[in-house]
C-alpha cells in the first residue's frame, strides 16, 4: 500500500498531518516516529486508507479520488466577468489609512474623461460573458453618479444579467443617489469602523459627520433592505476598537458577519513604520476576537462570525471555497476580475493600483484603450501559486492557503522573500493554527460556533479525524 | 395507487408500442406535423372503454379514464391483453425495467430478481423517443448493466435524438470495465445520472447486505471507471440495522474515496419484497435514534457533499435536518395516513410507501 506524502506540524501536544489534496488528521508523536521510520502498523494503514491517504495501485478508486480531490483544491480560472471600476479618485472624506487611493474632493484630473468613459464602455462591450458584475470603487464613486448611471444603463442593455456594487462612504446622499441605490440589481458596500469615536477618528474626523453617516447607513438598511447593504470595519492595530462596541455597531443593525480588515499596508508605509511590526499584535487581536465571538455565540446565541476566519475554516474542510479573491490558489491575475483606474489603466488588484500610485512599482497591465498586456500578467501569474514554492511545499496548510504576490512586493520590494518571513504567511499560519486547534477542541461553546461557521447542524468530535 | 397496467384488446398479434392521443393532442400533432406511426387517436369513449385508432392499428382500453392516459406511451402485449404504461405523460416517475435478472441478492431488495429475461430494448427506445418534452426517465432492474452492450448504445442514440431528455440509471456498478470508458465518456454528463448503492465502508458488511462475495471490491473498481468517464454519480445507502452504526464511517469513506459523487442519498427501507420479509431484522427506526444519521450528514456536508434523506417522512426527522428530506417516494406508490391531512408540510413530504402497514412504522410520527 502506498501512502501519499504527509506534512506535519505541531498542534498542541499532538501533530497535525495533511496531504496535497487537503486531507488532514491529528496523531501523536509515536505515529510520527513510525511514519518517518517507515514502521507503520496495520492499524495505521487502516486509518490512513479510510481517510483517503493511501492507494494500492495507480488508477484504483483511492488513487482516482485523491487525484480528483487534488484537482478540486485548485481554483479554476473562470472567464472575466467582474470589473472594479474607479470612475473618480476624488473623495469627500480623508480617512487616515487611505491617503494613497484618493484625491481631494475638488481636485482636477482624477475622473474618467469622456474619451476614457467611452473606451470603458467599448471594453465592456467586447467581453465574452453574458453575466457581468460591476463594483464601483473610488475615491467616492457617488461623486460621479452620472458615470455610474451611464455604465449601469449600458450593462443592463448589453448583458443578459448584471449586478452592481457601489463601494460608498454613504456620506452625502441626495435623492439622485438614493434612487440609484434603490434599483434591485444594485448593492451597497460601506465601511463601519466600530463605535462613534473610532469611526470619527479613522474616517470622518467629526462626530457630526459620523452621525450623518450612521443615519444614512440606517436609512440604507431601511430603504434598500438588509440583504443589499454590507459593511466592514478597517482595524488600526495601534488603536483597535473595543470589541463590544464594534460588535454592537454591527449587531444592532442586523449584521452578523464581520470581516476584520487590517489597515492596508500602504497606509502604514507612509508613516515610515516597519513593515512587519504589527503582525504579532494583529494575530493576537484576531485570535482574541474569534474567541470572543465563540463565547458570545454560546452565551446569547448571537449567531456572529468573523468572515475571514469562517472562510479559512471552510477552506480547511472542503474544496471549492474559492470565492474570496484574496485567498485562493492559484490566484491568477486579471483572469476573472480586473481593476480599471480613473485614468483607464488596468490593474490586477486594488492593492496593485495603490502600490503603483505611490511609485513603488508599475503594476499596471494595460489600459482600456489598448487592452491587456498579457506578457506582464503571465510574469505575475508564474508567481501566483503556492504549490511549488520551496517554503509552501513543506507547509501543512499549503492546500488550504493562497498567496499574495502584491502584498509581498508592497512590503519587501520583491516577490522571492522566504515565505515564512512574510506578513501574509505569518497571518495565515496563525489563522490556520487557530482553525485546527478549534476543530479538535472538546468544548461545547466552540462546537456551537464551528457548526454555524461550517454550515452544519451540529459539530461533533467525529468531524475532525484523529488517530486514536 | 396509480395503475401501471391496463386491460387491453387489439386485433394485432405482435406486441407494439403506441402513444395515446385524446382529441386535443391529436389535433396538435396534425398542426405541428408531429404524427408518428406510433400515434393512436381516441375515437370512441363509453361504458368503461376507450377505443384508439390509427390507419394501421386499433386498441381498446378498459377501466381507465381517457384523460388520465392522454399522451401516455404504452406497450401492448396482445396475448395477455395488457397495456403497460411505459411513459405516463403526467408523471415525473417513469422507469424502464431493463431486466429482472441481477447478480446481487440484496437483503432488502424491493423487487427480488428473477431468472428469465425478455429483451424490451426496441420498445423502450421507441417509448423514450415518444416521451413528452424535458422528461427524466428512470432505468432500473434487476441490474441494467448486465445488458450494458445494449444499454450504452441505447442511451447514446436516445440522448442524441432527444436533446431535451435525461436518464437516471440505477446500477450496482459491478460490470463496468476499462473498455467501457469511451462509451461512458461520450454520454452527456448533465443528462445522465448513475445511482449506485453503497451500504458500508466495511467490505464484509457491504458484501453480506448485497449477498455477493467480492461485490465491494468490484464496486470500487466500477466507481473509479465512472469517475474517470466524468459521469454524474448519486450514491445511495439504504439505512438498516446492519449498517446504521457504520454510517458516520461511511460518510468519511464517501468524502475521501468517492468525492466526485454529486450527491449522497440515505434511504429508508421499503416494506416490500425482501424488505417486507426481513423487516423485523432490518428496519432501523431513525425517528427514535437519529444520531448516526445526523453524524454522517454533518460530516459529509462539512466536506461539501450534498446529502439527502430519501423516503424519510418529515415529521420523523429532527428539525435542523428536515430540509434535507424532500418528497421522494414515487407517486404511484406513495400514501399519506389520514392524519397527514392536517400537516402543514405535507406537500413537501415523502409520506409513506403504499405498502407500509401501520404496525411497521416509526415510533415518532405525527403532524407538524
Amino acid at each position: 500500500m502506498n501512502v501519499w506524502p504527509l506534512r506535519f506540524r505541531k498542534s498542541g501536544t499532538e501533530y497535525l498531518f495533511s496531504d496535497d489534496a487537503g486531507g488532514f488528521f491529528r496523531a501523536d508523536q509515536a505515529f510520527l516516529e513510525r511514519y518517518v521510520a517507515d514502521g507503520l502498523l496495520l492499524s495505521d494503514y487502516d486509518f490512513l486508507r479510510h481517510g483517503g491517504h493511501t492507494f494500492a495501485e495507480v488508477g484504483d478508486l483511492a488513487h482516482t479520488a485523491f487525484a480528483y480531490r487534488w484537482s478540486q483544491r485548485q481554483a479554476v480560472r473562470p472567464e472575466l466577468a467582474y470589473l472594479i471600476l474607479v470612475p473618480t479618485l476624488r473623495c469627500n472624506l480623508s480617512c487616515g489609512y487611505c491617503q494613497v487611493s484618493r484625491a481631494a474632493e475638488h481636485a482636477k484630473g482624477y475622473d474618467w474623461t469622456e474619451e476614457t468613459t467611452e473606451a470603458v464602455l467599448r471594453y465592456l462591450d467586447q467581453l465574452g460573458t453574458s453575466d457581468i458584475k460591476i463594483e464601483f470603487q473610488g475615491g467616492e464613486p457617488l461623486l460621479r453618479i452620472d458615470l455610474l448611471e451611464r455604465v449601469r444603463s449600458f450593462c443592463r442593455e448589453r448583458f443578459a444579467s448584471s449586478k452592481f456594487v457601489v463601494c460608498t462612504n454613504l456620506q452625502e446622499m441626495s435623492p439622485r443617489e438614493w434612487a440609484f441605490l434603490e434599483a434591485g440589481d444594485t448593492f451597497v458596500s460601506t465601511s463601519l469602523d466600530g463605535d462613534m469615536a473610532t469611526h470619527s477618528r479613522q474616517r470622518t474626523h467629526s462626530a457630526q459627520a459620523t452621525s450623518k453617516f450612521l443615519s444614512n447607513l440606517d436609512e440604507a438598511i431601511e430603504r434598500l433592505g438588509p440583504h443589499k447593504v454590507s459593511a466592514l470595519p478597517t482595524i488600526d492595530i495601534d488603536n483597535p476598537p473595543d470589541f463590544e462596541a464594534l460588535i454592537n455597531a454591527y449587531r444592532s443593525r442586523g449584521m452578523r458577519s464581520l470581516y476584520l480588515r487590517p489597515v492596508n499596508h500602504q497606509g502604514f508605509a507612509r508613516r515610515g513604520r516597519s513593515v512587519d511590526a504589527d503582525i504579532e499584535r494583529w494575530n493576537a487581536l484576531h485570535h482574541a476576537f474569534v474567541e470572543h465571538l465563540i463565547d458570545l455565540n454560546y452565551r446569547i446565541g448571537a449567531g456572529l462570525e468573523e468572515y475571514y476566519f469562517s472562510q479559512c475554516l471552510r477552506r480547511a474542510l472542503r474544496s471549492g471555497a474559492d470565492e474570496h479573491v484574496d485567498l485562493r490558489n492559484p490566484n491568477f491575475f486579471a483572469s476573472d476580475y480586473l481593476v480599471v483606474d480613473h485614468d483607464g489603466k488596468f490593474y490586477p488588484t486594488d492593492e496593485a493600483r495603490m502600490l503603483s500610485r505611490i511609485g513603488r512599482i508599475d503594476l499596471s497591465i494595460g489600459d482600456v484603450f489598448s487592452g491587456l498586456q498579457t506578457e506582464k500578467t503571465d510574469t505575475l501569474n508564474a508567481a501566483s501559486l503556492n504549490n511549488y514554492d520551496p517554503d509552501c511545499v513543506h507547509c501543512t496548510f499549503q492546500p488550504f492557503c493562497g498567496s499574495d504576490l502584491i502584498d509581498d512586493i508592497s512590503r519587501y520590494g520583491r516577490s522571492d522573500r522566504a515565505k515564512t518571513k512574510t506578513w501574509f504567511c505569518r497571518r495565515h499560519t496563525s489563522i490556520f493554527d487557530h482553525v485546527f486547534e478549534l476543530m479538535y477542541r472538546d468544548d461545547p461553546a466552540t462546537k456551537h460556533s464551528l457548526a454555524q461557521w461550517s454550515g452544519v447542524v451540529s459539530w461533533g468530535r467525529h468531524m475532525a479525524p484523529e488517530l486514536a | 395507487m396509480i395503475p401501471l397496467r391496463i386491460t387491453a384488446a387489439t386485433p394485432a398479434v405482435a406486441p407494439f408500442v403506441a402513444r395515446l392521443n385524446a382529441e386535443g393532442r391529436a389535433f396538435e400533432l396534425e398542426r405541428t406535423s408531429g404524427r408518428t406511426p406510433f400515434d393512436l387517436d381516441l375515437e370512441i369513449v363509453g361504458e368503461g372503454r376507450s377505443v384508439y385508432r390509427s390507419s394501421s392499428a386499433e386498441l381498446e382500453l378498459r377501466g381507465i379514464d381517457a384523460g388520465e392516459v392522454d399522451g401516455d406511451v404504452v406497450f401492448i402485449d396482445p396475448s395477455r391483453g395488457i397495456a403497460h404504461r411505459l411513459v405516463r405523460a403526467r408523471s415525473a416517475h417513469n422507469t424502464f425495467l431493463i431486466t429482472e435478472r441481477c447478480d446481487q441478492l440484496c437483503v432488502m431488495c424491493s423487487q427480488p430478481p428473477k431468472r428469465g429475461h425478455v429483451d424490451m430494448f426496441p420498445y423502450f427506445e421507441a417509448a423514450a423517443l415518444l416521451a413528452p418534452a424535458n422528461m427524466v426517465l428512470g432505468i432500473s432492474g434487476g441490474e441494467p448493466t448486465l445488458f450494458k452492450d445494449q444499454l450504452l448504445p441505447f442511451l447514446d442514440r436516445v440522448l442524441t435524438h432527444r436533446r431535451d431528455l435525461s436518464f437516471h440509471i440505477l446500477t450496482n456498478a459491478q460490470h463496468f470495465e476499462p473498455t467501457d470508458l469511451p462509451s461512458l465518456a461520450r454520454l452527456p454528463h448533465d443528462r445522465v445520472t448513475w445511482g449506485v448503492p453503497l451500504y458500508s465502508s466495511d467490505l464484509v458488511i457491504h458484501d453480506s447486505i448485497v449477498g455477493k462475495d467480492g461485490a465491494f471490491q468490484k464496486l470500487t473498481g466500477g466507481l473509479a471507471i465512472l469517475a474517470k468517464s466524468g459521469a454524474t454519480l448519486e450514491l445511495r445507502t439504504v439505512l438498516m440495522s446492519r449498517n446504521a452504526a457504520d454510517l458516520p464511517d461511511l460518510a468519511r469513506f464517501v468524502t475521501s474515496q468517492v468525492p466526485f459523487s454529486s450527491s449522497w442519498a440515505i434511504m429508508q427501507l421499503e416494506n416490500i419484497g425482501f424488505g417486507r420479509l426481513n423487516w423485523n431484522e432490518l428496519f432501523f427506526d431513525h425517528s427514535v435514534q437519529f444520531e448516526p444519521v445526523a453524524n454522517a450528514i454533518d460530516l459529509a456536508r462539512s466536506r461539501g457533499l450534498n446529502v439527502w434523506l430519501y423516503n424519510f417522512p418529515r415529521c420523523t426527522v429532527p428539525e435542523g435536518y428536515r430540509h434535507l428530506a424532500p418528497a421522494t417516494i414515487s407517486d404511484w406508490k406513495r400514501r399519506y395516513p389520514a392524519a397527514c391531512e392536517e400537516c402543514s408540510v405535507r406537500d413537501g413530504c415523502s409520506g409513506l410507501f403504499e405498502w407500509h402497514t401501520d404496525d411497521r412504522g416509526f415510533q415518532r410520527f405525527g403532524t407538524l
